[in-house]
């Protein structure tokens, strides 16, 4: 018999019971509320601060800075729903970049990437079920695995993506600017993976089962734990990989340090918007939210002229308070 | 009559120790059939082989004439065998219908899963059930009780035709009792077969219509309830005696060193007051999972209760006690707590048996202090204790369990120790080094020591104490000398508190 | 495969930190390619370069042995060297940026102990945030150009020889062997030892077991700093980028000397040894000339196989 511990690790604050989640109907969703709540206001004061931020173009900017991160933070989102996390997608991100400014037609380009980003993925998720590495020496030696090999293909940046990856990226369809397709079509295609089939129940029975400390809970009811989440590390460096493509086309070269600091960027993202990382608990839209927080406040620290550095040790504490707002049991990695 | 399922000759094993051994058991449909047994019995170990949760190391099942076997309590829910277990299993970040479906959810067109469907479904699978639940609530809003009728909707859902039901009161107030022997009143009218698990003796005899009695992993007998009384029932499940394994008890005890006074464990339970003496052995008896754990662990803050004083040595332990600090605390007034799991929670399997005993020796000292390697107690505790071993270096996973449990008892003997709190002194352990072991506790008393012990083996605990307090429903039922108590006496009080 | 692993042979091989068989590699590598090179003053000069790294390896296996891991070594040297080559403290003496520099190391140990034990913040999450927080400070303070100079006196001391060993070289095996000491014979030491094979044991056995997280990470930031000083003294300037991938070096060269997350078997000398393969083995990289993402790539490869080794073995024993 097992006593659970009377006394929690630490006593929940009113913070923490919040962001662990609503008890509501929907609670697996986690608090994505409390951070649209705070994009709204940081909207707010950026509106009233700077002229300039309502414009169309400065809006317009916004979402085409917003959705590399966007787009990574889903996908890291499909781990930590399963309790994982990857520290690789930064990496992929630059690699994805040097690929696309080799010097090769873009239909050989394009699908290489997809193709070498599910691999990552699927490296990372077979080392890490199979080999009972833990996820975050995995993927931080991941990180280091595929950063070498960005910086194989490309030392310092340069190079010339194919067209039609600046193309998608640029400009609009209908009316519509590029970068907002990207993100409806990106977001789709998650929702289906989440909401929209077995997969992505299922990836909440085993983060749920995972978080309670009964890693088999999932498989009792015949889930295939290890298969599926092994797909969710594959979507997770596939989502980076398009988030390479989406920056390559902005950048119009190869960089292999685009990408750098990126993972934590998107784990502050998925913690912001309520997923919680013991697994189990968040939502698409919490993800996305928490990742426009981060972009609205990057905005409002390029406009109100912040210097660069001091954004990345802002950013460094975000992530840390965040993080630390969850609480968990377990103590270490 | 046709059985519905039929276990024959069910043996299985962990470790060493003979959960079950040869037991047969049949299931006929629309029949209420209690299986019973002291703590240990094989119960549980038994349905958890009929659930898919173990596999039997040998005998066969049978469904309907037609041999089975599986190996997930999914693959024995295809079978139609459905249990709700005393830990449950339900996914708590999922909804009802969810949980109801997970591994077998409908589709829609297009590839999503049904959730419409899903939950109305399971809206009706809970009306069946007469419960209003919300489909789309999350398990972790649900009571106790909800959760258990949630999994025996799961069963029906899944059209299961045998439902296993593991001690499924034991969390469940009078109503929801009332609630729950309705629905599986109906299950019996339905044709189903039900195995129900409970110490409740008057729910026995309201709802079994058979009963087996299990003891040691062997079937005693299988009976109709109508020919048996409570007493009768208790009769069958104790019989044995007491074997020679015990030394003799204490003449003469000295002056008390734990005094509990007005004990709430939780808001609801009647507060109790025990004490244990210098040179006494004192046990906390009665069914599993009465609360004797919990009022152990609240002394070392591993469970906060709801109030009380308690004394030791003449020294106030202040309540609630803090984990971080209790043990180490506890450890500075001489008091040391042997934990219940030996793997998990009491050794480290990697390091030395010299680590593992003077790892209390060393804690009583401050972290930049000399480490002082104690060889000399190290050495004497191993032979006095007689820990069968190539030496000291030698680490303790490479000892057999009985080893094991004297290298654990022997880092509170080596340390300067006076009262010690054991749960489970002999658990997984063969009969010599149990043996061994209460001579070393007798010993430990008849030095001046005071023990305080819990333990599932109720002929243990009469054995190898002076003194028993039988605790039931989180509270003291019953005080008596050891010298007049019986398994029978025990369970007695127990159960007619 | 699994009958295999349980050969009483292939365990004691098993048992035996990788570190050792990398090194004793490398030796031979060198020894074939490059034959002159392996002399005590040659010799002495790579190691020599590695001493930064050496030092951060022994808090590194200090929080590993307790389960955790610190990666905010590189914010550490980052801020030492910031202070001691930026002239924020002009004519200060060489007493008052050591105290300054492990003073400012034993605080940021101190904060990651705090957020790891007490409020169960993940490790990982918890360095690598304090690293970023110190790294964009520090660019701030610098306006993202390397500070200054650093004072001639540390540059003097770092090129000073005791025979024919860098004095550098030698103070790492004194640190090492002082390492090797505080953990076999201090009570403190037991605690790690009992912590990191069981924390729920080392609780119910009366050891502190969050007390000992923090001194262990607030240890490990005392070590951080030192190699700090010694990384500064080093590269005898300033610098922004100094340093940081030195952490992700010290993880890698403690799990190739055995010790992983708790298990301890590689002691001190497995990582040790550790860090002495990776002063060969960027030699050997630059014989065959290797550059920096070839050795990006080995780190990598090296942590995962590491791992994996250690994944595999630990699957077996359950």
């Amino acid at each position: 018999m097992k006593l659970e511990p009377a006394i929690q690790p630490r006593p929940a604050t009113r913070i923490t019971s919040l962001l662990s989640g609503s008890r509501r109907k929907r609670g697996r969703q986690g608090l994505w509320l409390v951070p649209l709540l705070i994009a709204i206001l940081i909207g707010i004061a950026l509106a009233l601060q700077t002229e300039q931020f309502l414009s169309r173009e400065n809006l317009f900017n916004l979402v085409a800075q917003a959705m590399p991160l966007v787009i990574t933070a889903i996908g890291q989102m499909f781990v930590v729903i399963v309790g994982g996390l990857d520290l690789s997608v930064g990496s992929t991100i630059s690699f994805t970049t040097a690929i696309l400014a080799l010097d090769a037609p873009g239909y050989v380009l394009i699908p290489a990437v997809f193709v070498l980003a599910a691999l990552i993925g699927l490296t990372n998720g077979l080392v890490i079920t199979r080999f009972n590495v833990h996820p975050i020496i995995a993927t931080l030696a991941m990180q280091y695995v595929i950063l070498g090999f960005a910086r194989m293909l490309r030392p310092v940046s340069g190079g010339t993506v194919p067209e039609l990856v600046i193309s998608s990226v640029a400009g609009s369809f209908l009316g519509i600017p590029m970068p907002v397709i990207w993100g409806v079509v990106v977001i789709l295609i998650a929702w289906k993976l989440l909401y929209g089939s077995r997969f992505g129940l299922h990836l909440f029975a085993i983060g749920g089962g995972v978080a309670s400390g009964a890693e088999d809970a999932a498989r009792n009811f015949g889930i295939a734990d290890r298969r599926n989440t092994v797909i969710a590390y594959v979507a997770c460096s596939l989502f980076a990989g398009l988030a390479g493509v989406f920056l390559a086309g902005r950048i119009v070269s190869g960089d292999p340090n685009v990408g750098l600091l990126f993972e934590l960027d998107a784990i502050t993202a998925v913690a912001i918007g309520g997923t919680q990382l013991s697994g189990g608990i968040g939502s698409l839209h919490g993800t996305v939210i928490g990742a426009l927080v981060l972009a609205l406040l990057s905005n409002g620290m390029n406009l109100t002229n912040i210097s660069p550095f001091v954004q990345t040790a802002i950013k460094g504490a975000i992530l840390m308070f965040v993080v630390g707002l969850q609480s968990r049991k377990k103590m270490g990695l | 009559m046709i059985n519905l399922i039929e276990m024959s000759n069910i043996s299985k094993s962990f470790g060493g120790s003979r959960a079950v051994d040869g037991v047969s058991l049949e299931l006929l449909p629309g029949t209420v059939h209690a299986l019973m047994g002291e703590n240990g019995a094989g119960k549980s170990t038994l349905m958890k082989i009929l659930a898919g949760v173990h596999q039997p190391d040998s005998g066969q099942i049978f469904k309907n004439g037609h041999r089975i076997s599986f190996n997930s309590p999914k693959k024995a829910l295809e079978f139609g065998i459905s249990t709700v277990f005393q830990e449950l299993s339900l996914l708590a970040n999922l909804t009802i219908a969810e949980n109801m479906f997970l591994g077998r959810e409908p589709l829609t067109r297009f590839g999503a899963v049904d959730y419409a469907g899903m939950n109305a479904q399971t809206a009706d699978a809970l009306a069946q059930l007469g419960l209003t639940l919300d489909p789309e609530a999350l398990v972790s809003e649900l009571s106790i009780a909800e959760r258990q009728f949630v999994e025996i909707a799961h069963g029906i859902k899944a059209d299961a035709s045998i439902f296993i039901l593991d001690e499924p009161t034991a969390a469940l107030n009078a109503a929801d009792v009332d609630v729950l022997n309705k629905h599986i009143r109906r299950l019996r009218d339905e044709g189903k077969a039900i195995v129900y698990i409970s110490h409740r003796m008057e729910e026995i005899f309201e709802i079994c219509d058979t009963v087996t009695v299990l003891k040691d992993g062997r079937r005693v007998d299988t009976r109709p309830v109508s020919e048996m009384s409570p007493a009768s029932l208790i009769a069958m499940m104790v019989g044995r005696t007491l074997d020679d394994l015990f030394p003799p008890r204490a003449t003469e005890t000295g002056s008390v060193v734990v005094d509990v006074k007005h004990f709430k464990i939780d808001a609801r339970s009647k507060p109790f007051s025990l004490h244990v003496s210098s040179g006494e052995i004192v046990a906390l008896a009665g069914l599993e999972g009465q609360g004797q754990q919990k009022f152990l662990r609240s002394l070392i803050g591993k469970f906060r209760p709801f109030s009380g004083t308690v004394t030791i040595k003449g020294e106030l332990l202040e309540m609630p006690v803090s984990e971080t600090s209790g043990i180490r605390r506890l450890h500075a007034a001489g008091v040391g707590f042997v934990p219940e799991d030996r793997k998990e929670e009491g050794l480290f399997l990697g390091l030395s048996i010299a680590d593992n005993i003077a790892i209390s020796l060393v804690s009583e000292r401050g972290e930049m202090s000399i480490a002082r390697r104690y060889r000399d107690v190290i050495n004497t505790t191993m032979a006095s204790m007689r820990i069968k071993a190539e030496d000291a270096s030698a680490p303790v996973s490479s000892l057999s369990g009985g080893n094991q449990q004297k290298v654990l008892l022997g880092r509170y003997l080596a340390a300067n120790i006076d009262v010690l709190l054991i749960e489970e002194p002999t658990r997984g352990v063969d009969i010599g080094a149990k043996s061994e072991i209460y001579r070393l506790l007798r010993e430990f008393a008849e030095n001046g020591g005071a023990v305080l012990v819990l333990s599932r083996e109720t002929i243990e605990l009469i054995g190898l104490c002076d003194r028993l307090y039988v605790i039931h429903d989180n509270t003291v039922v019953a005080e008596m000398p050891a010298g007049n108590a019986s398994e029978h006496i025990i369970l007695e009080a127990a159960l007619s508190a | 495969m699994n009958a295999a692993l349980n050969h009483p042979i292939l365990r004691r091989a098993l048992s035996i930190p990788p570190s050792y068989f990398v090194f004793a590699m490398l030796l031979f590598v060198l020894w074939v390619a490059r034959p002159h090179m392996l002399n005590l003053n040659i010799m002495g000069i790579f190691i020599r370069q590695i001493v930064p790294l050496g030092i951060l390896v022994l808090g590194q296996l200090l929080v590993m042995r307790v389960r955790s891991i610190d990666l905010s070594g590189g914010g550490v040297i980052l801020l030492v060297n910031y202070f001691i080559s930026s002239g924020l403290f002009p004519g200060a003496s060489l007493t008052f940026f050591i105290a300054i520099g492990l003073a400012t190391g034993t605080a940021i140990g101190l904060f990651n102990g705090y957020m790891v034990a007490r409020r169960r913040v993940s490790a990982v999450i918890v360095t690598l945030a304090v690293s970023i927080v110190l790294l964009g400070f520090v660019q701030f303070l610098s306006s993202g150009k390397p500070p200054g100079d650093v004072p001639a006196m540390f540059g003097e001391i770092y090129n000073t020889r005791w025979g024919p060993l860098p004095t550098p070289v030698l103070f790492w095996f004194a640190l090492t062997g002082l390492m090797m000491i505080f953990l076999s014979r201090t009570v403190f030491g037991r605690y790690v030892a009992s912590v990191g094979e069981s924390a729920e044991a080392a609780h119910f056995a009366g050891v502190p077991v969050e007390r000992t997280v923090i001194l262990a990470h607030t240890l490990a930031g005392f070590i951080a700093a030192i190699a700090a000083l010694v990384q500064t003294a080093s590269i005898a300037v300033g610098s922004v980028r100094v340093g940081l991938d030195l952490p992700i070096l010290a993880v890698a060269a403690t799990i190739l000397g055995g010790v992983v997350f708790g298990r301890g078997e590689g002691g001190v000398l497995g990582p040790f040894f550790g860090a002495l393969s990776f002063a060969l083995l960027f030699v050997v990289m630059t014989v065959f000339g290797i550059d920096e993402p070839g050795k990006l790539i080995a780190q990598g490869l090296i942590i995962l196989l590491a791992a994996i080794f250690y994944g595999l073995r630990s699957g077996n024993a359950n």
